[in-house]
């Protein structure tokens, strides 16, 4: 089989798609490949901050300027997306107040619009803040979905005529020259191989950009930074609390729908693969961020996760968070002589449109072709969507059907209709789609029934447990860290049932 | 108040001790939190499950923990002493004479059917479960419940390859059935005789029909043998997601014969304090919100199980026992508490942990020194062992329970 195209674009994270989207609105064919599903890398693997710019203010002018343009156009195509909750960014007593005067002027300079809250009123705002804190500073951060923002690209695309293949493997380039001409790929679960010709190819891989240029024999200047990030089981914070000092570990804290995420850390790491949060990590950060929110120290976690930034490196590096967060689009007929591969990497979620516009921009520039960028303009398919928990309550009461996830009320029927709309490969393409497991068992009751459903079903003939054990472990990456206090209870009852009752 | 003893706990170990203490004619108290692991985990009574106790290699379960105790000697189980174990699984199971009583296929392990269809080691094995034994065989029919989210039946059918059908009762059954909703049902007549006319309508001559484990909580023989009429093959339970029905029958089992001894049965209140002097007990606090009411004992026995008992607890750094406070063999740090992997093929380290007892089940400290002399520990809250992966816990909470207790009494 060969699939012939104009544009193939390699990864499926915010920029692959954002960059699929793009191209497709411009009426320009492409082909998008993904080895797993989409946001499995640092897409979505992130606290989620709908960033004003903040953070970047004082460090990063040119980062912080990106992330305010985007903030305002995202709020009006993907509002579904994002809960625009405001951030503060708290000065404690240790802080002092010269690194908050230092952000209001850089803040202003940007023009990122702040208001600046004395204590009192901080505190009424967010009660569980540290009492003793100087004053805040309040932004327009917010909190947002990143895998309803890439599926929703992913599906506008589609449906202008982009092709968009998961779980397909790139196994080799073809080159040609001082061209690529195509790749051979391979379909993970079917077992076929074939060819994707393009005349242009995009690499938007993210953290793995170096995997995929070494089949071309080319590198670039990375640097991988691991973020750890932990989930409380109950929602601390009505906005975004960010430290104001410069950027450091634990000090962001980001409510999502009913939980906070806390984070990050910033660990340096060699390799993409297997990385894992290790208990001084959590230690750390429940250490620093109660120094903003005091009952985290008393909290329970449901489960502790980490990110790869790909931080790109002109040349000397220092400090990984001093490396610009800003993106770089690479056109390697320039620099290394393959005149039609594109590497775009670096950046951040909050800014994966722009750098989907750029790199179309270059595209459109390298086949001479006209078409300019829409994306700020066209709002995602699901915009008029109505969001928010009043709006999910009302849904969740007028048609309450058998509850497969009771941590987070996932119905039945909502499996089905996830069954109905795609084709799905594997558990965790369900899991990815659906609240399901999300919630405080972390699955631990829900997925067996999952998979009982899709044995009624008649969807799943083969080997469950096998499947079941394999969740089981994924999942204990997720919990290890945290095993203390009630958690550890909730851990005994899972072991109970899986290596006790069930003998797994 | 003053008693002879005071159990603390409700768990099978704790339950032991109390029909034990109290078949000696004592003054008992028992209070307890909850019912312990008993209702979630308890179906059938494990002993010692482990390979190659299973397999081709299968041993006389007396033979296996004789070995066992050889190999092992600080486990609970060495604690006890062989003889002494089969003394208390005589006194448990005098509790549960015919109909629904425990029995075993040669003194030796079993195969049963799990809701995961997989098999599972077992010893004793209730009346309700018995036609599941693997080795007996035959054409099999799975029953599910439309509506009931515990237990697929595709799910166990397909692994085993039996054949499963799922039973609709749109006029009874809501959303969201429970087993325990399902099991009192079943104990209506004429509930169970629908389903069973179902079932005799779908039987393609099949010789057993498999259930979920809820067939009545009271008269579970009765539900099984009306079923078996109407049907006209052999039915058996199988063990499902907690809670555990057959567990709950065993609890109500103890309950009611405890307070027919005139046991004083206090379900659902926690120890919040146990004072001491010296070397000893003198009173514990038991709060009934609003009040907390103090009793007191000659002895004291702590069966109140491990974390999810609320026997042991555990904060980010360690590991504590938080009525009494007593010392813990422990892993240095958090760290080293699991392993990497879940299914790892080693036990995790922290399932070691737990209180060291001397030969008269009273606590000690690492250095073997006695900590208090008149109360004992008995149950899953002792050191040494894993019960998850060597299937050994209502063996364990049987054989301890029973000890502590005739210890105590100074037998």
């Amino acid at each position: 089989m060969k699939i012939q195209t104009d544009v193939l674009i390699i990864g499926g994270g915010a920029t692959g798609v954002g960059i699929s989207r793009d191209l497709a609105l411009r009426g320009i064919p492409s082909v998008l490949i993904e080895k797993g599903d989409f946001a499995s890398g640092a897409s979505g693997r992130n606290h989620g901050l709908f960033h004003s710019g903040g953070r970047y203010a004082v460090s990063d002018p040119e980062a912080a300027r990106e992330c305010i343009a985007e903030n305002r156009i995202l709020r009006k195509i993907a509002p579904h997306c994002i809960e625009e909750t405001d951030g503060l960014f708290v000065s404690l007593p240790e802080d002092g107040l010269d690194f908050r005067d230092k952000f209001l002027r850089a803040c202003e300079e940007v023009g990122i619009q702040t208001t600046l809250l004395a204590r009192d009123e901080a505190l009424e705002l967010e009660p569980e803040l540290n009492p003793n804190l100087l004053s805040a500073v309040k932004v327009p951060d917010g909190a947002m979905d990143p895998f309803t923002l890439v599926i929703e690209n992913a599906k506008d695309a589609e449906e202008h005529g982009a092709k968009i293949l998961l779980h397909t493997e790139i196994n080799s380039l073809i080159l040609d020259g001082d061209k690529v001409r195509g790749a051979k790929v391979k379909d993970l679960y079917q077992g076929e191989e074939y060819i994707v010709e393009a005349s242009y190819i995009i690499n938007a891989t993210g953290a793995w950009a170096n995997q995929f240029l070494k089949l071309a024999g080319l590198h670039i200047g990375m640097a991988l930074s691991k973020g750890s990030m932990l989930i409380t089981n109950q929602r601390l914070n009505h906005s975004v609390i960010n430290r104001c000092r410069p950027p450091s570990d634990g000090d962001i804290i980001v409510p999502n729908h009913t939980v906070s995420i806390l984070g990050t850390t910033s660990i340096r790491l060699e390799e993409v693969e297997n990385f894992e949060v290790t208990p001084h990590e959590v230690s750390l950060l429940i250490q620093e961020t109660s120094k903003m929110i005091p009952t985290i120290q008393e909290a329970r976690f449901i489960r502790a996760y980490a990110g790869i930034r790909p931080l790109f490196q002109s040349e000397e590096k220092g400090n990984d968070r001093a490396i610009s967060r800003g993106f770089v689009l690479i056109d390697h007929g320039k620099r290394n002589g393959i005149k039609n591969l594109i590497t775009i990497t670096g950046g951040k979620l909050m800014t994966y449109r722009l750098m989907a516009e750029k790199t179309s921009d270059l595209i459109c520039k390298k086949m001479g072709r006209d078409g300019s960028c829409s994306t700020h303009l066209k709002p995602l398919p699901g915009a008029t969507r109505p969001t928010g928990l009043k709006e999910r309550l009302k849904q969740f009461s007028k048609d309450r059907g058998e509850i497969l996830c009771d941590c987070e009320l996932v119905q039945r029927k909502e499996i089905e209709e996830v069954f109905g709309a795609e084709k799905l490969k594997d558990l965790q393409d369900i899991l990815h789609r659906t609240r399901l497991s999300k919630g405080t068992c972390q699955g631990g009751f829900c997925v067996y029934r999952l998979l009982g459903v899709l044995h009624d079903l008649r969807m799943a003939e083969g080997d469950s447990n096998k499947i079941l054990k394999g969740f089981l472990e994924e999942r204990w990456k997720g919990l290890r860290p945290i095993l203390w206090g009630t958690a550890l209870k909730e851990e005994e009852l899972i072991e109970s049932i899986y290596k006790g009752i069930f003998n797994l | 108040m003053h008693y002879d003893l005071i159990v603390i706990g409700m768990g099978l170990s704790g339950l032991m001790a109390a029909k034990t203490a109290a078949e000696s004619g004592q003054r008992v108290l028992i209070v307890g939190k909850g019912m312990g692991s008993l209702v979630l985990f308890s179906n059938t009574i494990d002993v010692l499950g482990l390979p190659p106790l299973t397999g081709p290699k299968t041993m006389k379960m007396r033979d296996s923990l004789s070995q066992w105790i050889k190999e092992h000697p600080k486990h609970p189980y060495s604690q006890v002493g062989l003889e002494k174990i089969e003394e208390a699984f005589s006194s448990f199971l005098s509790l549960f004479p015919p109909p629904y009583s425990f029995q075993t296929i040669a003194n030796m392990n079993c195969l049963l059917p799990t809701g995961a269809g997989t098999l599972r080691p077992t010893y004793l094995i209730p009346m309700t479960m018995i036609g599941g034994v693997s080795a007996n065989g035959g054409n099999t029919l799975i029953i599910g419940f439309k509506g009931f989210k515990d237990f697929y039946t595709h799910y166990v059918a397909d692994q085993l390859k039996y054949r499963g059908i799922t039973l609709s009762f749109p006029d009874v059954l809501h959303q969201d059935m429970t087993a325990t909703a399902l099991a009192r049902l079943m104990e209506k007549k004429s509930f169970r005789e629908n389903i069973g006319w179902e079932i005799k309508k779908q039987l393609h001559g099949e010789s057993r029909v498999g259930f979920p484990a809820l067939l009545g909580m009271h008269d579970p023989i009765l539900v099984k043998e009306d079923l078996e009429e109407i049907v006209g093959a052999k039915v058996f339970e199988i063990p499902i997601l907690p809670p555990s029905i057959p567990g709950m029958r065993i609890f109500n089992r103890f309950k009611e014969w405890l307070i027919q001894k005139g046991v004083t049965f206090l379900l659902g209140y926690s120890v919040s304090k146990a004072t001491l002097k010296g070397k000893r007990c003198e009173r514990i606090e038991v709060r009934h919100p609003p009040v907390i009411t103090s009793y007191s004992a000659d002895r004291y026995i702590l069966a109140t199980g491990r974390f999810i008992g609320g026997g042991l607890k555990a904060n980010d750094e360690k590991i504590f026992e938080p009525i009494f406070n007593l010392p813990l063999s422990q892993p240095p740090s958090r760290e080293g508490w699991f392993r990497n992997s879940f299914f790892s093929d080693l036990p995790h380290p922290i399932y070691q942990s737990g209180i060291l007892i001397d030969s008269s089940f009273r606590p000690v400290d690492e250095r073997e020194e006695l900590i208090l002399e008149n109360v004992r520990v008995a149950g899953s809250i002792l050191a040494h062992h894993h019960s998850i992966d060597e299937k050994s816990r209502e063996g364990i909470e049987i054989s301890t329970g029973y000890w502590a207790a005739k210890r105590a009494l100074g037998v």
